[in-house]
């Protein structure tokens, strides 16, 4: 088979199939290092602190946090919607990716799914907290009850619990169905009976029957036909709750593109921060290569590009309305009290993103690195400039207010933030972070040298 | 009591071109099992295409029906209420539920004819002949019938290139 | 055909009379058709069984099942008579606490009264109330209350005190030492008698009236003028052009009540009236009443009497006679005087000042005006001012010189509110007897040596003379609460008379005014009615008559002659519409109300021109210190006159409840004196600025309307030209409004409500009565820095214009109840949803509070329970109740028929919807459709102005219909097309000259 000398093999170093099994299982097997034990301390107590966070915010209520009569929703939604921009790279890869027949997202869709689902998870933390009356939040389920009250189903916010529900449990089983072969191979790898057992029970004994993996492709396609439009509607609907308001600054009917290019943006920019870190880390500098970032980082120029153009068009509709409450809004953005926190967001998500523009830039690792952090932070102001900037000054002069976040607050956020590298790193001790078959499917295409036959 | 034979190949391209001699000869070969999708297998082995797709189809279309119709009922039948104004059956407010409920049905309907279809689950009970086939070994089985003699299906196999051909009872 | 068995001839009339109407009524009275079934049907059917089984076997499952929270229930042994549970009862009762007097109607909710609402029987209070008589209810659940007879602090029998002060008094007046009483203006006949009663037990005895916040300069000015110290009665209504001197007369200045009631039938320009005063204003200060002028024009109080007498001099020369030797009055005043005399004798100059010499000035610039008589009634005269400062002072005097040998105070606080207190306080080291007969505990009755607890208002029989001839009673409305007794009765028993006050009024009345009314047979029949009216009009006119003489002004002119107007920094000292004279500083709902004009609460603070504060740079909230004596935050206050600086009194209060105590500063002691009279300014005051500042907790904190149309207005040459002047947006508005989807129709009521933004002056009474009404909780000053206050309906107050000269403007909002609501749509479990008669309600227990409904309403009058601040919450140890309102005691005030909210609930105004079921379930059992205007949320009751009207939009010939009409109606953010069912009135302000 011809590789064409143009194209930067996928996969470095020359490898065969074994080989890759091997580097990919490596960092399950044996002791963790210690920068690992470092790391998951360090992620639990950060998740510690969200733990007392939480409490104080049910035991004595929302009036913990710095919210007020005008101000309703600050720091909970921003991170809300946060972390569910986060959680779109995956799916979007894996599926959106797999549509378009992007060989190289093998390397990095598994890593990514991972960090969607648990992206999610803290994104679903937030609405729940965020309610005044936790403990009754059940009420949100149309279940049946004796008063035969229902849920109103014109509610943004309720269209929210069935987005993220589904967004969830889809990208789940996306990534499990995905997930069965390598566990297969983890399980075949299993030297101790127990692993093997454990390995056995989750790979619902896969045995890489040609019937099965023909099947097994078209599930993962139609998933991924699934996903598609899925991941889309998500952040659409996410942006319904703003979009679908009164309020001058939320009532914007470019939400919908302008907040999915966000997501993949966010998303992007939070896979790139991982695994720069992680190829590193558990050496698999060969599979994810060079090449997949300077990827990652066009896609990344393309959405920080998008998001640029929208908000210089929400400005541009501002004016363009004439309505003077839309005007004064976007004007109090720019030059009002949370000006800096708008030119936070313009510099990080508009302003670095171009960097990339140069290969030197797009093709190092620590400006990508530097600059992906850049872009989360952008994102998380993107979010709280909408939130807050367009809350606290609306119709009524009468009732303009400030905002000012408490520690309460501040310990929900880098709750999940540790949350998050918890699951995260225990994730990569229990799962193949990398798939190994879908590597091997593209490993004779892209590899870097033709294997030899006669090894034995 | 049956027997079977199994043999192996290192590599997916020798697998293809040894399958098709193996065919040739007219010996059947009942699976091959491989460390990841092989391309062009199904056609040798003349697999059929999979039926998954229609399934997902009428799950979504089942969920999505289920959406709109309980959106439906609930605002004009089981307590209609008076939201901002809007008509009880606003049906541009149904849609998002509507939707994200087709995908829901869809995507899990599926998996689950998926699963039971290929007889996999939590737990469940299947042979592995080998365990090198989920990391760099390409498979085959074929099954013998009474009347068939296995030393010239194993010549069959020598010749076609494959390694390690063994011949297993199972009871 | 089986039998029908009736208990009375009643049940058959129901059942066959009203047949017809019952149909012809369609559905609306499903109770008769419900009543008629029930006697049609047999006793007991075998529905009627499953009924009963089902709803057994229902509630042994609910029973049991889950665990219910143990509570108290105790139930009626025998049924009191009169008293039917869960329905109101309403007394009339007369409030009057030495400052405020208003005729009022309790409502009385299962023995425990609830609400205070305006009595419209009372021809000077016209139905109308103010702040403070609406948070009186609360004094009576007030924690600081003295519970027991003591004496030196600890708890005695009332026996005791008796045989004890008895024996004092006796003592006092054998050694020939002065049994003094200390009182506010006593304008009860019943007990002016008691206490002649009294004195003429005892040699000796004076009766000495002591008012916290006296008009004694205008008394004495009055006696110069006419030869008789009296408060004339004024008729704003009767003026087309007032011209105030300070005098605060929609706030705080003698009778407000009564005179917003009469300045506004000249205000309201509705159902045809095209004719309006014009209200000119004179002030240092910004002042509710000055806020609410056509023009306000700012005067130094320090030049008030030299331009006061310059005006004179200019109406004495344009009406002949010349004064020589005034400065040359600036062309304002030379306007002024040439207006008044355009308006002789339709024109009414007053003056809030408490400086004889300027009322002196006042008195003759009305005679030339020809107002007396027109404007200014003599023969009717107000009561409620009676004190004259310079007897205080002398009694002061003498309790030093140690000539007083018993000092019965009677529910007034020296101590605290007296200018030169600690005098006093040395002063009753040297009284032989000193015995405080105050209601709540304060700073003076901590230092006597007996407390003879009176009853509240509300506990206590009593009567009243507010003005000639207008006579109201008190009743009791509840048992008292604690061991307390009336004073009246106190100075009764103590002169040996064992009567109880309520048959010594009785008695009083049948002596003195029974004669006055004929239309009585009896004198039982003749009490009774005037009981429940709780008023009665005599017609009694004064008979002393007043002749005017005009040396004592001539010697006020000639001492200003060739007299400059000083530059200095002046201090207005000025009392608010919440804790006034402090005396209800213990009152959370007055604490926590937002002042009219700095939207500040929780606080006294100096305000100060911006000019004054850039000059000597001091920034918002800087604390700044008067005289070396006194440290306040400074507000700047638009509006305000360059050189005066202002402070509220009835701050920092002492020993008395958690709410008040150590709440601001006390300013009483910078009070200055004039000719005796306590002067409410202080001329050159020194002002020191502090590098460090303080939080001042305030309501609103953006002033200014951004050119945004949300609040508008006209003049009333434009309005009289169109009248949709002013209005031109909502007419653009109608014009644009389209939908996608149908208008939803109210068959039947669709509730609506109008106000008249021309009629409301910012006075508050409406924000207390609707906390009152609704059990609003009160969150303290740190949740209200935090802007959490909690009210449902608020009054945004907007300066535009010159910020040193602004003009200002009101708007009263609460829950707009849109027809289109944005909270509505977004609320994902259902709790806010729109009712078949058009209000947005809220359920609180479905609430799961996202406060997503908060966030998208336009007018942000959703209120979110943040903290647990009602002790509804399940969780225990998180109350929020830094103001002491969910004690046992305080608690006894809630209205049972609205829920308390817990934590984690959003709230709003619901048009008081338990008030409208409550009017509806009347209307249905007497079988008749609801009349226009029965209906009354509590806002508009308490409105003194009727600013707020309230009805069924679907009716066109109800009021709200009319005003929803009226060119002038507007609402709030049209254009967003929520479809409020509020409807605003443009503010039209008489500016042609």
């Amino acid at each position: 088979m011809y590789v064409s000398p143009i194209r930067e093999p996928l996969i470095k170093g020359s490898k065969d199939y074994s080989q890759v099994t091997k580097d990919i299982l490596a960092p399950m097997a044996g002791k963790p290092s210690k920068y690992w034990y470092m790391g998951i301390t360090l992620a639990g107590s950060a998740a510690l602190f969200g733990a007392w966070a939480t409490f104080m915010t049910v035991y004595y209520g929302i009036g913990t946090w710095g919210l007020n009569k005008t101000i309703g929703w600050a720091w909970d939604i921003t991170n809300f919607v946060w972390w569910v921009g986060i959680g779109h790279a995956g799916t979007f890869i894996s599926a959106i990716l797999l549509l378009f027949r992007q060989r190289w997202r093998t390397s990095i869709n598994r890593s990514a799914e991972a960090m969607t689902l648990m992206a999610i998870a803290c994104a679903g933390f937030f609405p729940l907290i965020h309610m005044g009356r936790l403990l009754l939040g059940f009420f949100i389920l149309p279940y049946p009850n004796t008063r035969d009250l229902w849920v109103n189903f014109n509610s943004p916010l309720l269209w929210d619990v069935f987005a993220i529900t589904t967004y969830l449990l889809v990208s789940l089983i996306f990534w499990y169905i995905g997930l069965i072969p390598d566990l297969g191979t983890v399980r075949d790898k299993a030297t101790n009976k127990i692993r093997k057992a454990i390995y056995g029970f989750l790979s619902f004994g896969w045995t890489g029957s040609a019937r099965h993996w023909s099947r097994h492709e078209t599930v993962s396609l139609i998933l991924a036909g699934l996903a598609a439009p899925l991941v889309l509607s998500v952040h659409t609907i996410v942006s319904f709750d703003f979009a679908t308001s009164v309020i001058p600054g939320w009532h914007t009917t470019i939400f919908p593109p302008y907040f999915v290019s966000g997501a993949v943006f966010s998303g992007f920019a939070m896979v790139l921060t991982l695994l720069i870190v992680a190829r590193k880390a558990l050496n698999l500098e060969d599979y994810i290569t060079v090449g997949h970032i300077e990827n990652m980082n066009k896609v990344i120029i393309i959405t920080g590009s998008i998001v640029g153009i929208a908000y210089i068009t929400e400005f541009f509709i501002a004016w363009y309305s004439g309505v003077e409450y839309e005007m004064y809004a976007f004007i109090n953005r720019a030059t009002g009290p949370y000006a800096w926190a708008y030119w936070i967001m313009m510099t990080c998500n508009v302003i670095t993103p171009q960097l990339f523009w140069f290969k030197k830039i797009r093709t190092n690792l620590v400006a990508t690195f530097i600059i992906s952090i850049f872009v989360n932070i952008g994102m998380w102001f993107e979010r709280f400039v909408i939130v807050v900037t367009s809350l606290h000054r609306d119709y009524l002069p009468s009732s303009w207010t400030m905002y000012k976040p408490t520690i309460v607050e501040v310990g929900l956020y880098v709750g999940t933030l540790g949350v998050f590298f918890t699951l995260f790193l225990l994730f990569i001790r229990v799962f193949p972070v990398i798939a190994i078959a879908e590597v091997k499917s593209v490993l004779k295409a892209t590899g870097e040298n033709k294997k030899d036959h006669h090894h034995e | 009591m049956n027997k079977y034979i199994t043999a192996f190949y290192n590599d997916e391209e020798d697998l293809l071109k040894g399958l098709k001699q193996i065919k040739a000869k007219g010996v059947n070969v009942a699976d091959v099992l491989s460390p990841f999708p092989v391309h062009g297998l199904d056609t040798v082995l003349g697999l059929k295409r999979s039926k998954l797709t229609r399934v997902a189809f009428t799950g979504g279309a089942i969920g999505a029906l289920l959406g709109f119709g309980f959106q439906a009922w609930v605002f004009t039948k089981a307590y209609p209420l008076n939201f901002g104004g809007k008509p009880f059956l606003s049906v541009p407010s149904f849609m998002p539920v509507t939707f994200e409920l087709a995908v829901l049905f869809a995507a899990f309907s599926m998996v689950f004819a998926f699963l039971i279809h290929n007889k996999l689950g939590p737990g469940a009970k299947t042979v592995i002949h080998d365990e090198r086939i989920t990391d760099d070994r390409f498979l085959l089985v074929i099954n013998l019938d009474e009347d068939d003699d296995p030393h010239s299906i194993e010549d069959v196999l020598a010749e076609a290139g494959a390694h390690g051909i063994t011949l297993k009872k199972q009871n | 055909m089986e039998k029908k068995y009736f208990k009375s001839i009643e049940e058959l009339r129901i059942d066959t009379s009203r047949e017809n109407d019952i149909h012809a009524a369609g559905d609306k009275f499903y109770i008769l058709d419900a009543q008629r079934e029930a006697l049609t049907l047999p006793s007991t059917t075998r529905r009627d069984f499953l009924k009963a089984f089902g709803f057994t076997i229902a509630s042994a499952a609910v029973a049991t099942s889950c665990e219910q929270p143990v509570r108290k229930a105790i139930p009626f042994l025998i049924q009191p008579e009169g008293i039917i549970p869960g329905k109101a009862s309403y007394y009339a009762s007369t409030f009057y606490d030495g400052i405020d007097y208003c005729s009022v109607l309790v409502k009385v909710r299962d023995g425990r009264p609830i609400k205070i609402e305006g009595n419209s029987l009372s021809s000077v209070t016209k139905g109308g109330t103010n702040a403070r008589t609406q948070a009186s209810v609360l004094n009576l659940y007030d924690n600081a209350r003295h519970k027991n007879p003591s004496k030196n602090g600890s708890e005695i029998s009332w026996e005791q005190l008796d045989s004890e002060v008895i024996a004092k008094i006796r003592e006092a007046s054998s050694s020939n030492k002065k049994i003094v009483i200390l009182t506010s203006s006593v304008i009860s006949p019943s007990t002016n008698a008691a206490i002649n009663d009294f004195a003429s037990a005892f040699a000796g005895t004076e009766l000495v009236t002591y008012d916290a916040f006296p008009a004694s300069g205008m008394l004495d000015a009055n006696e110069s003028s006419f030869g008789v110290p009296f408060i004339p009665s004024y008729r704003f209504d009767k003026a087309d052009l007032i011209v105030s001197f300070d005098a605060d007369f929609l706030g705080s200045w003698l009778s407000p009540v009564e005179y917003t009631k009469q300045y506004i039938v000249n205000r309201k320009l509705v159902d045809g009236q095209r004719k309006m005063s014009r209200h000119i204003h004179f002030e240092g200060a910004m002042s509710l009443t000055g806020s609410n002028a056509d023009y306000r024009v700012q005067l130094r109080p320090s030049h008030q009497k030299m331009v006061l007498a310059q005006l004179l001099s200019e109406l004495r020369q344009q009406s002949g006679s010349a004064t020589p030797g005034l400065g040359d009055a600036s062309n304002d005043v030379k306007e002024l005087a040439k207006n008044l005399m355009q308006h002789k004798g339709k024109s009414l100059v007053v003056c809030g000042s408490n400086s004889r010499d300027e009322q002196l000035l006042v008195n003759e610039i009305n005679q030339i005006l020809g107002n007396y008589g027109a404007t200014i009634e003599t023969d009717i005269q107000l009561k409620t001012r009676q004190g004259l400062n310079h007897r205080v002072t002398r009694l002061v005097e003498e309790m030093n010189a140690g000539k007083v040998g018993a000092l019965i105070i009677m529910d007034v606080n020296p101590l605290y509110d007296y200018p030169q207190a600690a005098q006093f306080a040395q002063g009753l080291q040297k009284v032989g007897m000193s015995i405080a007969l105050n209601v709540i505990s304060d700073e003076t009755s901590a230092a006597t040596t007996f407390v003879g607890p009176d009853h509240h208002y509300l506990e206590a029989w009593n009567d009243a003379e507010v003005k000639t001839g207008f006579y109201s009673l008190s009743q009791p409305a509840i048992r008292p609460i604690f061991n307390t007794r009336s004073a009246q009765e106190s100075l009764l028993k103590w002169s040996g008379n064992n009567t109880d006050f309520r048959s010594y009024i009785k008695a009083y009345w049948q002596k003195n005014l029974f004669a006055a009314d004929n239309s009585y047979l009896s004198f039982e029949s003749f009490w009774n009615a005037k009981l429940h009216d709780g008023v009665f009009e005599s017609g009694r006119k004064e008979t002393v008559a007043v002749a005017y003489t005009a040396d004592a002004v001539n010697k006020v002119l000639a001492s200003l002659a060739g007299k400059t107007m000083a530059d200095s920094i002046d201090l207005v000292l000025y009392t608010n519409v919440g804790v006034g004279t402090g005396k209800h500083a213990n009152n959370p709902w007055l604490q926590e109300l937002p002042d009219p004009v700095t939207k500040a609460c929780w606080d006294n603070y100096v305000m100060i021109s911006p000019r004054l504060a850039e000059e000597l740079n001091i920034s918002d909230e800087q604390l700044v210190t008067i005289n070396d004596s006194i440290t306040l935050p400074a507000i700047i206050q638009p509006g305000q006159e360059y050189k005066t600086l202002a402070v509220a009194l009835g701050y920092g209060r002492q020993n008395t409840g958690v709410p008040a105590n150590g709440v601001g500063q006390n300013a009483y002691p910078l009070l200055g004196s004039e000719a005796g009279n306590i002067s409410f300014y202080i001329a050159g005051v020194a002002l020191s600025p502090q590098n460090s500042s303080y939080p001042v907790a305030r309501t609103q904190s953006h002033h200014s309307l951004e050119g945004r149309e949300l609040l508008r207005e006209t003049t009333l040459e434009e309005y009289l030209e169109n009248p949709q002047a002013g209005n031109e947006a909502h007419f653009e508005a109608e014009h644009h409004k389209k939908s996608m989807y149908p208008k939803v129709e109210f068959d039947g009521m669709h509730w609506g409500m109008a106000i008249d933004m021309n009629a409301c002056t910012g006075c508050n009474a409406c924000v207390v009565a609707c906390s009152s009404e609704n059990n609003v909780p009160v969150v303290g000053k740190e949740q209200v820095l935090a802007s959490r206050e909690m009210h449902w309906i608020r009054i945004d107050r907007y300066y535009n214009g010159d910020i040193n000269d602004p003009e200002v403007v009101r708007q009263p909002v609460m829950c707009q109840h849109c027809d289109n609501a944005p909270c509505e749509n977004v609320c994902p479990v259902a709790a806010t949803t729109h009712s078949n008669e058009g209000i947005n309600q809220m359920a609180y227990n479905r609430c799961i509070g996202t406060r997503y409904c908060a966030n998208n309403c336009p007018y942000k009058v959703r209120r979110f329970n943040f903290l647990d601040y009602t002790g509804a919450d399940s969780f225990k140890g998180n109350r929020m109740d830094p103001t002491e309102m969910t004690t046992d005691l305080r608690r006894l005030v809630l209205n049972p028929d609205v829920t308390i909210r817990a934590k984690g609930v959003i709230e709003k105004c619901s048009f008081c919807v338990q008030r409208i079921q409550e009017k509806k379930l009347v209307a249905k059992t007497e079988n008749r459709e609801l009349r226009d205007g029965e209906i009354v949320p509590a806002c508009a009751q308490a409105c003194a102005a009727e600013a707020i009207v309230f009805g069924n939009l679907n009716d066109k010939n109800s009021k709200v219909s009319r005003y929803f009409a009226s060119e002038r109606n507007y609402h709030l953010l049209e254009e967003v097309h929520t479809l409020p069912s509020v409807g605003y009135l443009t503010k039209v302000k008489n500016k042609s000259v």
